[in-house]
């Protein structure tokens, strides 16, 4: 009973790991001013 | 405790790989990058004389801008991840002195980098229909042709993979692709304030061709180099005879600081993409199948001296108490009859 509540408790462990990886791996894009398409290059890459 | 730590090690891997790869490796909507390209001794038409000259370098500057609001409006219709991305292609010679200036809409799945056709796409304000990929790989580059969008024809050919490499310590895959000698229109931005009527009027018009070769890291499909053998002729419209004006003709290759810029950003990508789908999913299983072996070895210790406690405490002797031992001399010696 004890290895089975130990299992269960691994498997909820690592599912929610994965959902919080998941939820934060993927930053929301960002909405500010747009930057410019260039005509002249930049001064470094 | 190791148990559970053994059951979460063992269950991450098919979730990493089947759960969290397909939604994590993706290109960002809000992506902003910008290349520098040149062309060391190219040959470009002067539209004043319409004669052909030489110009030490010219210079391509080829930005690309993610549009967020437009990606989200194409999820909320269709449901799909995009990407939307405009370009501004623009050459100058090396003194600023605009060349051509090509702005392009693309328009594109962020994991499979297949185009969807979600309205807005074109080149230089003309609609476009894409039938292949533009710019990036899908991730997982795989050893075979594609379809290549090619600006300036705005039709898709093949770009043949041509063999692997390493190239600054990354391995990648050299694609080729070649354009024969096609009729395209002229960019709507011209120097002089030439206009592509005024060029047809002048019974001209725009042929090209051009040898494009890149190499491709292919677990990100990022394009790491590319150069490009471009050449462009301004043709006499019904008169074969008559020799072309030549428009362009250049070696076109990233410029050295931008390779290595490109190398390091990739480089770590890849890294990043390697271990969530690769060394964490076959590395765990392993550590998990180690853990469950130390919980099942450290259970059955604890079984062992639980049924023998003698042997729990080293096998020393039951210490004996005083009233245990006096009644053992007792009957060693002899009770009363």
């Amino acid at each position: 009973m004890r290895a089975l509540a130990a299992a269960a408790a691994g498997l909820a462990a690592a599912v929610a790991l994965v959902l919080a990886l998941t939820a934060l791996g993927r930053p929301a894009p960002g909405d500010g001013p747009p930057r410019p398409l260039l005509s002249s290059p930049p001064a470094h890459p | 405790m190791l148990l559970a730590l053994a059951v979460c090690c063992t269950a991450l891997s098919p979730l990493l790989r089947l759960y969290a790869v397909p939604r994590l490796v993706a290109v960002p909507a809000d992506t902003y990058q910008a290349v520098v390209m040149e062309a060391e001794d190219a040959t470009l038409v002067d539209y004043a004389t319409l004669r052909a000259r030489r110009v030490p370098r010219l210079v391509m500057v080829q930005s690309l801008r993610g549009d967020v609001p437009a990606a989200r409006r194409i999820k909320a219709a269709t449901g799909r991840d995009v990407v939307v991305w405009d370009t501004l292609v623009h050459a100058a010679t090396s003194d600023g002195t605009l060349v051509s200036r090509i702005p392009e809409r693309y328009v594109f799945d962020a994991r499979t980098q297949q185009p969807v056709h979600a309205g807005g796409e074109h080149v230089d304000g003309t609609p476009v229909t894409r039938d292949g990929i533009e710019y990036k790989w899908p991730f997982f580059t795989e050893k075979r042709d594609y379809r290549y969008f090619d600006l300036m024809t705005r039709t898709s050919a093949p770009i043949h993979y041509k063999g692997t490499r390493t190239f600054h310590g990354l391995t990648v895959y050299r694609f080729e692709q070649t354009i024969p000698w096609t009729p395209v229109p002229l960019p709507r931005q011209l120097p002089l304030g030439v206009t592509p009527e005024t060029v047809t009027a002048m019974g001209l018009e725009r042929w090209y061709s051009t040898t494009r070769t890149f190499l491709v890291e292919p677990v990100t499909g990022a394009p790491v180099d590319g150069e490009e053998l471009h050449r462009e002729e301004m043709r006499w419209t019904g008169q074969p005879e008559k020799d072309p004006v030549p428009a362009f003709s250049g070696h076109v290759r990233m410029r050295a600081d931008y390779v290595r810029h490109t190398v390091a950003q990739v480089a770590g990508q890849r890294r990043l993409i390697l271990l969530l789908r690769s060394w964490l999913p076959w590395g765990l299983p392993p550590l998990g199948a180690a853990l469950l072996a130390a919980a099942l070895i450290l259970e059955a210790r604890d079984r062992r001296a639980f049924r023998d406690p003698g042997a729990h405490d080293g096998g020393k002797p039951e210490r004996v108490t005083p009233a245990q031992g006096a009644r053992g001399a007792t009957a060693t010696q002899g009770g009363p009859p």
